[in-house]
């Protein structure tokens, strides 16, 4: 277990600097305004890190698009869209059509869906939903899978508590905290300023780290007492700040509640998907007895200090550095 | 029939080692270079072939011949990357992976007692070997660091797993030795080094 925790905290350290970036997610928001019927103006309201020129945007075959003009004739804007040059500068974009009439529609392009098909106006039909669905449970498990902040948060929980059953239940205590806070986050119930946000998120590993030192001492700290407690209130600092990857795609309020709960399932694959993995091999280390020498002890849980630590010193500076 | 079905079983395989390769490669552009690290090894047959031969002979061995595997392993592979990254990988480690495959699958078959500096040796040359092998597809972009650490972190999940799976199987060491567990691992060793066999016919004939 130790053996296996210190060699992902390693990794975890070392794949730091990348994704911290990725969360803060390079991500594009184009708005569509039709101006007259199947003629658009479009602009970036958020421009990717790569830059708006560089993004190789393929509209349907009927329509002529050179930015900011986009024309699609009588046929108007109907068929596939999509990105070629999605990747790590440009992980999503977000496509906002307003049309002349009615509610204004939108469509993410991502690695994970890189084609969307944009639909004529009118009620959802089960494409659209298909689609949402599939975007959103893709995005949400790359967000859980690139944030490693949240992974080592969970990891540290594992280490803390024993016994399957009191795990399941602090797993589940965090997840239905992070699901309140991402909730109550994208509908706008609550909002926390993103920065200082991430820096909690960080100080709460910080505080997993020293719950682990206080049990390897034989005493009774706060989550080894009331684990389930301690997972709820960190889920919910950790949901907001998966609320904040949500709100930068802008989704029309209308598909907002099924976007959250395909979000959020995607975090709960992902997350499961860790969990087991952790498991699976903690019990291999048990069934092989490949243990830390007891000297390496206290190695795991002072990576863990350090690296959130240093997560946080960043993450504070950032908040003073945009003051 | 008999050369027919084969030949099947040789297309599917490479069908859905290919599968693999493009899923892989998708989940790994989209999520960036640490698991574009800990993915590669699945686009290549030889290394699920390979890696998992090598974690079920060190499980059929025992915990405490197979346990240094654990950080040997990694290691290993973060060691070929670096060589791999130096002086490029020769042509001729082909025919040097479909050999090794050929060895460990001898070598399970016929259910030698291996001592555990052996064990060790054979592990890291392994390594090293998959690990140049890995290399071979860094792209001027990708962040070095983050691909080895999912490489190394991948190997070490996939050779604790497949060690403690086969330590599971295999049983306790109290149990007769011909019980059905072990049978089965020895004939699991033979088939391995068949794909060996014909690895390496293939390889010199090509």
């Amino acid at each position: 277990m130790r053996y296996l925790a210190a060699a992902l905290l390693v990794l975890a350290a070392l794949i730091l600097p990348s994704q911290t970036r990725a969360h803060e997610a390079s991500l594009g928001v184009l708005e569509l305004r039709e101006v007259r019927p199947g003629a658009f103006i479009g602009h970036w309201t958020m421009e990717p890190t790569m830059g708006a020129d560089h993004v190789d945007l393929r509209m349907p075959p009927h329509c002529f698009v050179r930015l900011p003009e986009l024309n699609c004739g009588e046929k108007g804007l109907v068929g596939p869209v999509t990105i070629t040059n999605l990747g790590a500068d440009m992980s999503a974009v977000l496509i906002r059509i307003i049309p002349l009439a009615g509610e204004a529609r939108s469509y993410t392009i991502s690695s994970a869906n890189p084609v969307v098909s944009v639909l004529a106006a009118g009620a959802p039909t089960l494409q659209t939903w298909i689609e949402l669905a599939r975007t959103y449970v893709n995005y949400g498990i790359d967000h859980i899978l690139l944030g490693a902040d949240h992974l080592l948060f969970v990891l540290g929980l594992i280490w803390i508590v024993r016994g399957g059953w009191r795990l399941t239940k602090t797993i589940t205590a965090f997840t239905v905290g992070h699901s309140v806070s991402l909730a109550a986050a994208a509908f706008g119930l609550i909002g926390v300023p993103e920065r200082p946000l991430n820096a909690c998120i960080a100080l709460s590993i910080v505080f997993v780290g020293i719950e682990i030192i206080k049990q390897q001492r034989g005493e009774a700290g706060l989550t080894a007492r009331y684990p389930w407690a301690i997972a709820f209130t960190f889920g919910l600092v950790h949901g907001i700040g998966f609320a904040g990857a949500l709100a930068a795609l802008g989704l029309e309020r209308r598909l907002l509640p099924a976007a959250l709960l395909f979000f959020n399932l995607g975090v709960e694959i992902g997350q499961l998907a860790f969990v087991l993995l952790v498991l699976a091999l903690i019990w291999a280390h048990r069934r092989l007895d490949a243990v830390l020498p007891r000297w390496g002890d206290t190695l795991p849980a002072y990576t863990i200090g350090s690296v959130s630590m240093f997560w946080f010193f960043g993450r504070l500076l950032s908040v003073f550095a945009a003051t | 029939m008999n050369m027919r079905f084969r030949r099947g079983v040789v297309a599917a395989a490479v069908l859905l080692a290919q599968a693999n390769a493009a899923e892989a490669h998708i989940a790994a552009s989209r999520l960036g270079d640490f698991y574009a690290g800990a993915l590669h090894p699945l686009t290549d047959l030889q290394d699920i072939i390979l890696w998992g031969a090598m974690g079920v002979l060190a499980g059929s061995l025992g915990a405490a011949t197979g346990r240094w595997l654990v950080l040997v392993f990694p290691l290993g592979l973060l060691a070929g990357l670096v060589l791999g990254q130096s002086f490029g990988v020769a042509s001729m480690w082909a025919t040097v992976d479909a050999a090794m495959m050929l060895v460990l699958g001898l070598l399970l078959a016929a259910a030698t007692r291996i001592p555990t500096g052996l064990l060790c040796a054979l592990a890291f040359a392994l390594a090293l070997i998959r690990g140049a092998a890995n290399a071979s597809d860094l792209g001027p972009e990708t962040d070095r660091l983050l691909f080895a650490a999912g490489l190394a972190c991948a190997g070490y999940a996939a050779i604790t797993l497949a060690m403690a799976l086969a330590l599971a199987f295999r049983g306790l060491d109290s149990s007769p030795s011909t019980s059905w567990q072990k049978i089965a691992l020895r004939a699991l060793g033979g088939w391995i080094a068949a794909i060996g066999l014909m690895m390496v016919g293939f390889g010199l004939a090509s």
